[in-house]
């Protein structure tokens, strides 16, 4: 097991050699200079130039500037966005947490829905039920998620007025915000209603980024679910006189997890990068729209360690997954594979 | 169940039978079929738009602004599909509109199939470092979420239609070269090859026409469902303002000039949404036919 892990990280030294390499020429290969590009419309005298050009270090030959970057990385120094003047990483850790609390209740309820619809169109192969969920499914699939999100708004919000359009929590509540996440600082806060208003605000783009996942989920399950209630084992323990749920549920959808596992770690990045557009379309303050607002406004130490960290939650995800196999099914870890 | 009957006639009706055989699966599937009867017509209005449209896609009629659609009220015969706020005939930007899913699907396609291909061939045929640096580097692209590597190369690149479809294409290609490497190095255990090679035959033949005609299976399932997803990430990109650039009809585009108007008048954003949906989930019903007819192996769809 540790051996594995340590294969694991080791491949990964390179592969963030290379993300760290990406992030820092993204800024140099902009067409036109990085100084006069982010100074925009007012212009900088030529000794505010070449202050600013010693500042961000653009007069040193560009492999100094690389080494420069990297030790600046390894002791946690992101740089500073332009805009706020606060160090990047300041303003991750501040707003990850919203992106985590969208993310996760995404997930959550694309799970939820999507593995239950699989097991149930497998089981009932064939069936109305079947064609019925998988059309519902592919449909999900194809959904273009910007339109999607702005339906939702339309109709839940527009039209029957049940839920607000942006935000994370209504403008009335005022209180303190300890952990990040909106769900658990209203809960602490006792304030009658704030933690309701959370609710009510993160239930739709939760539902909006959560709909590709659960479609790809619903998809998944099935096939990995028929391709298990296929097998010799399914029909020893239905021939045991099991019951159909513990067949199912115990037998076949053990044996199933493996591809399932797959595609959920496959789906963080899914929904980081779903998260670009549904924060932008519900005003959501999380990293999403952070990047999106840096690229527009050309806050490149923004845009460049925003890049390197979140490429470090998509690889640090994948490896979980990766151990994740291990412990589901231990031949994979013994192969080495 | 026919491979025997393939085998023993002459080569060409061979071909006919296989193609045959594959029509026959492929309509097997009932989601397959209406999603390439869609794509047809679809293709058509792209191939027609200049004698079909009714409107020039771009000029601005001043006197009939934000016109709903024929079925709702206040529509009228004239505009089918009403008009958009600045008054330019929706029907014909959305047959025009067309021809940018296609054009988009197409280059980034190409562009993926050519250099995934090429490069997982390279990594398959030349282990250690070369395959190395290949691989790691398509772990590197795939590290970054797509559509912020694909949003992040725009904003170097400036924002185009051009340069979003060459985004897409580099953010895609990983899953080509690992697609075409695995497949590769599984067909170059086999026994043809050896004996390929044992006859003397170059690295080129034995890249091109040994092995990798017998990776296309998976690879042109992977081409269309790519084909679907770059659709929609182009979309998004358009929507975002670093696609196509007004006046151009992308139908993300579109959908991006109608969000201010979501609440007053719905159908601007309901067209070009609907549009998106029904183009990206025909190839994708198309994409799984496709897999069912070519990969018996992977069946998902049939009961």
């Amino acid at each position: 097991m540790f051996s594995f892990l340590f294969r694991r990280l080791l491949v990964l030294i390179p592969t963030y050699i290379g993300i760290t390499l990406t992030a820092f020429v993204f800024i140099r290969v902009i067409p036109g200079d990085p100084i006069l590009v982010m100074s925009g419309e007012r212009s900088p005298s030529p000794e505010k130039y070449a202050e600013l050009m010693h500042a961000f270090g653009f007069d040193q030959p560009l492999y100094v500037q690389y080494f420069e970057y990297v030790k600046d990385l390894l002791q946690g120094d992101f740089g500073k966005s332009i805009v706020t003047g606060r160090p990047v990483l300041e303003e991750f850790f501040e707003l990850f947490p919203a992106t985590v609390e969208l993310a996760a209740f995404a997930l959550f309820f694309a799970l939820l829905i999507g593995i239950p619809a699989g097991i149930i169109a497998a089981v009932k192969r064939g069936t109305f039920y079947d064609h019925t969920l998988m059309t519902i499914s592919l449909t999900g699939f194809s959904m273009p998620l910007f339109w999607w999100a702005l339906l939702l708004i339309v109709f839940f919000s527009g039209y029957l007025g049940w839920t607000p359009v942006s935000g994370r929590i209504s403008a009335l509540y005022f209180f303190d915000t300890p952990t990040g996440f909106m769900l658990i600082d209203s809960w602490l806060s006792n304030e009658e209603g704030a933690f309701k208003s959370a609710v009510m605000h993160l239930i739709l783009p939760a539902v909006a980024l959560g709909t590709i996942p659960m479609a790809t989920f619903a998809r998944q399950s099935r096939s990995a679910m028929l391709e298990t209630l296929g097998e010799d084992f399914i029909k020893t323990a239905r021939a045991k006189g099991l019951s159909p749920f513990k067949v199912t549920v115990v037998h076949a959808f053990r044996n199933a997890l493996i591809p399932i596992v797959t595609v959920i770690g496959l789906s963080v990045g899914v929904l980081l990068g779903g998260a670009i557009l549904t924060e932008t379309i519900f005003s959501w303050p999380g990293i999403g729209k952070w990047m999106v607002d840096s690229i527009f406004r050309r806050d490149y130490p923004v845009v460049q360690g925003g890049l390197i960290l979140i490429a470090t939650i998509v690889i640090m995800v994948n490896l979980t997954v990766d151990v994740l196999y291990g412990i589901i099914d231990p031949r994979i870890s013994k192969k080495g594979h | 169940m026919s491979g025997e009957a393939i085998n023993n006639q002459p080569k060409q009706s061979a071909l006919m039978a296989v193609l045959a055989s594959f029509w026959f699966e492929f309509r097997q599937n009932r989601g397959a079929f209406y999603g390439l009867i869609f794509m047809s017509i679809l293709l058509i209005c792209a191939f027609l738009a200049d004698f079909i449209s009714p409107y020039s896609p771009i000029e601005q009629y001043r006197d009939a602004l934000k016109l709903p659609p024929v079925w709702v009220d206040g529509g009228t015969w004239a505009h089918i599909f009403g008009t958009d706020a600045l008054g330019r005939d929706m029907l014909s930007r959305m047959i025009y509109g067309s021809r940018f899913s296609f054009y988009i699907g197409v280059i980034v396609i190409c562009i993926c199939l050519t250099v995934g291909v090429m490069l997982g061939l390279i990594a398959a045929f030349n282990k250690g470092f070369i395959e190395n640096c290949i691989m790691r580097l398509m772990d590197i692209i795939l590290a970054f979420p797509s559509l912020l590597m694909a949003l992040a190369l725009v904003a170097i690149l400036g924002p185009s239609l051009l340069n979003a479809m060459i985004a897409i294409a580099v953010v895609y290609i990983p899953h080509f070269v690992r697609l075409t490497r695995a497949q590769a190095l599984s067909e170059l255990g086999k026994d043809y090859v050896s004996s390929s090679k044992t006859m003397g035959a170059s690295q080129a033949r034995l890249m091109f026409i040994n092995v990798l005609p017998n990776c296309m299976a998976p690879l042109i399932v992977q081409a269309t469902m790519s084909f679907s997803s770059a659709i929609l990430d182009a979309a998004a990109l358009g929507f975002l303002g670093m696609g196509a650039q007004a006046p151009t009809p992308e139908w993300g585009t579109m959908l991006a000039d109608a969000r201010q108007y979501i609440q007053s008048d719905p159908w601007m954003m309901g067209i070009p949404g609907l549009a998106i949906l029904f183009t990206v989930l025909s190839i994708n019903l198309i994409g799984d036919g496709l897999r069912d007819a070519l990969d018996p192996k992977m069946k998902t769809s049939k009961t």
